[in-house]
């Protein structure tokens, strides 16, 4: 086994796992920086959380192999485990024990020593918020609390690397936006962050480096910023004229700007890389036709379009 | 870390308070329910007179001094009644027996002509009467002795010796034949001795409402308690444990562990219970009671795991637990004592786990046997147990790996 440079922390290499005829992972590859959150962004039944099982060891897979930290699963799982915090996207918890009685039995499980297991406890608590309810049990915990005890209970033994799989499906804004900010105070810390989440604005918000997954494969990476540039090059910058002009189309695309003209809605569509640069270039063309605009319209590409443009389908069901 | 898995569990059980009381609760309520049943339960004062109607139309006092004959037995209620009212009672199922005296029927026995006296009953409660008679017809026939023999005397001295000089023939008849006794003694006209079970006052059907009691209800707490394994799995905290670093058989020995535990303290509670509260005389049988609850537990839990062992949900579980459950203990005597089964009942009994723990407690309360003579019946708990138990972990770590 080839080390892995010393700034790759976790390495999967053509990963492969079916279940009887689904392929639900079916051959990723994929390297997780020290210290940066990775996102796996894709729909409902692409293979994120099959990929976390099989990365945390839950799942072993039909073939391909995982490195951590230099570390295989095969050859030493416990040292693995040690090693990895893991937040399930079910809420996975004893609702009829309090949040400290659930945070002590999952930290005591990684042989955290009972003092340092109880200040890790309170600093969670802490870091997550729910210091006061600490010993109310978990059943009169609202989802959104639940999500962030779950996110807590993977904390304790101070992982290495933390997988969090769609840790705020179900989550209110307000509790969401806390789970953000616990996650990139985590990562202030040096833990390395793989996220999996179907939401794209979760992704473009906390995500360092993307993988986008779609039937079991990653079918584009990168920063969000490289995904943009690489696929959805354009913005779009929509003028709604005052009459209808179609003429306007063949001369700007004389000059060498592609655009479309939409009759009914007499508006001007131009896709362009920089909005500012457009508008400048334009304007005194229309000007001098005298053409008056009523409307200017902005839609920035998102990771949305990026998705739309690979798979020909969106992300979510809206 | 089993210690640790095991004192999450703990926890979980002591915050359920409906486990609690099915666990502990429940089976003493129905112990006792049992028990008192079977008759067991205040054993001192457990011979309640029977009551009996008499009906006297003679209305002599020869009548009378039976009647009070009979009320000042023990065992017998009196209560006077007209015959109407007598025979409604029994048709209501109000009382059992009535005892008839019609008219004329001292006089009959003064001449000597048959009128028999009545007894008229219930026939579903003919068991309660044929506990009535001996006493009935003790106190019956001393009473009425004191006319009958004298007649019976005087007739044989008249036809064997016809010139007997009448004081002499009087001094005769008056010689007391019968000593003067009390009523009690005279009830009391055979010593009955059983040779099972007096030693230490227990009650068969006290032992078997306990025994059968215990164990059919340990089966329900064990099954409940193998099933929250398979709950484990349906919430997600069953991958949760297995990401954790352990070996994931820790899992099931942990569950098997707690699940012994808990059966060992119910066993220990419920015995307990039979002891204060019903006298089943445990300090005398301390060490093979305990050995016994230890490895019907061990039997018994093993079955729990099994059953979560081979579910694969835990809806499918708790079906197929109940049912399990409800044939075992109809066929291994916890419902119904084995010992007023049909033979072919009793064979098949042979299959069950109740049938090898009831047995055991019998030999322990009913046939007094001594720890050494108890062993085989407890090797046999013991292999069930374990060979159980080794099924049990052989399908579980199967089922682990295959769902990798
Ligand atoms: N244990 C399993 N047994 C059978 N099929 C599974 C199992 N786990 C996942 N799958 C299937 O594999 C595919 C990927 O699932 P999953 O990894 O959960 O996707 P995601 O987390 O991206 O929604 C889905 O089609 C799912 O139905
Ligand atoms: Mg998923």
């Amino acid at each position: 086994m080839n080390p892995l440079p010393p700034s790759i922390i976790l390495q999967a290499q053509t990963l492969h796992k079916s279940f009887d005829s689904i392929h639900a992972v079916n051959g990723v590859s994929l390297s997780i920086k020290r210290g940066e959150i990775y996102g796996l962004l894709g729909p409902n039944g692409a293979g994120k959380s099959t990929m976390l099982h099989l990365i945390s060891t839950l799942l072993q897979p039909d073939k391909g192999k995982i490195i951590i930290e230099n570390l295989s699963p095969t050859k030493a799982p416990a040292a693995i485990k040690m090693l990895m915090g893991v937040v399930p996207q079910e809420i996975a918890l004893y609702e009829d024990l309090s949040a400290r009685e659930n945070l002590a039995f999952w930290g005591g499980l990684y042989r955290v020593q009972p003092d340092l297991l109880r200040q890790q406890i309170d600093k969670t608590l802490e870091l997550v918020g729910l210091k006061e309810r600490q010993n109310d049990p978990l059943r009169t915990y609202s989802g959104g609390m639940k999500r962030r005890i779950n996110i807590a209970a993977a904390l304790l033994h101070n992982p290495k690397i933390l997988l969090m799989d769609e840790p705020t499906v179900g989550v209110d804004p307000q509790s969401r936006n806390h789970v953000f900010e616990v996650i990139e105070q985590l990562q202030r810390q040096g833990m390395t962050i793989l996220y999996t989440t179907h939401y794209m604005e979760e992704a473009e918000r906390l995500c360092e480096r993307i993988g986008i997954m779609d039937n079991g494969r990653i079918i584009a990476e990168g920063t969000v910023e490289e995904l943009k540039s690489q696929f959805a090059i354009e913005n779009i910058l929509s003028l709604q004229l005052n009459a209808k002009q179609e003429y306007v189309v063949s001369l700007l695309n004389d000059l060498g700007i592609g655009c479309k003209y939409i009759t009914e809605k007499k508006s001007l569509q131009i896709p362009t890389r920089d909005i500012r640069h457009t508008l400048c270039q334009i304007l005194p063309i229309l000007s001098k036709q005298e053409i008056a605009i009523s409307r200017i319209d902005t839609q920035t590409a998102d990771l949305e379009h990026v998705f739309l443009q690979l798979t020909g389908k969106r992300l979510r069901d809206q | 870390m089993i210690f640790h898995l095991f004192r999450k569990d703990l926890l979980l059980f002591l915050k359920d308070k409906k486990s609690i009381v099915l666990t502990f609760l429940l089976p003493i309520i129905l112990i006792s329910l049992f028990a008192y049943a079977f008759g067991g339960l205040g054993a001192k004062s457990s011979v309640s007179p029977l009551d009996l109607i008499v009906v006297d139309q003679d209305r002599t006092p020869l009548a009378k001094e039976l009647i009070r004959a009979l009320d000042s037995n023990a065992n017998v209620q009196v209560i006077p009644m007209h015959l109407p009212a007598a025979r409604a009672s029994i048709l209501r199922g109000k009382n059992t027996a009535a005892l008839i005296l019609p008219k004329g029927w001292s006089q009959a026995l003064e001449t000597g002509d048959t009128l028999p006296p009545e007894i008229i009953y219930d026939q579903a409660r003919k068991a309660e009467v044929s506990m009535l008679m001996p006493t009935l017809t003790g106190i019956y026939f001393s009473t009425i002795s004191r006319i009958t023999i004298p007649k019976s005397i005087t007739l044989f001295l008249d036809k064997n010796y016809p010139n007997l000089p009448a004081d002499i023939k009087n001094s005769i008849i008056q010689t007391p034949i019968i000593p003067p006794s009390s009523p009690q003694e005279k009830s009391n006209q055979f010593k009955m001795t059983s040779v099972v079970g007096v030693a230490h006052s227990s009650h068969l059907g006290l032992i078997q409402a306990i025994a059968g009691t215990a164990i059919m209800m340990l089966l329900f707490s064990v099954a409940a308690l193998g099933t929250s394994l398979l709950e484990e799995e349906e919430k997600g905290t069953m991958n949760r444990l297995l990401m954790a670093p352990f070996s994931s058989t820790l899992i099931l020995y942990s569950k098997m562990l707690f699940t012994f535990f808990i059966a060992v303290i119910q066993l220990i509670i419920m015995f307990v219970f039979a002891w204060l509260a019903v006298g089943l005389d445990v300090p005398s049988h301390l060490v093979s009671t305990f050995l016994m609850i230890v490895v019907t537990a061990l039997a018994i839990s093993s079955f729990g795991i099994f059953l979560a062992a081979v579910s694969s949900t835990r809806q499918q579980a708790q079906s197929l637990s109940t049912l399990i459950i409800l044939i075992m203990s109809a066929v291994g005597g916890s419902m119904i004592p084995l010992f007023i089964m049909p033979p072919i009942m009793k064979k098949i009994a042979i299959c069950s786990v109740n049938y090898w723990g009831i047995q055991g407690f019998y030999d322990i309360f009913w046939r007094n046997l001594s720890l050494w003579d108890i062993l085989p019946r407890m090797s046999v708990l013991l292999i069930i147990g374990i060979s159980m138990t080794t099924l049990s972990i052989f399908l579980f770590t199967r089922r682990m790996s295959r769902r990798r």
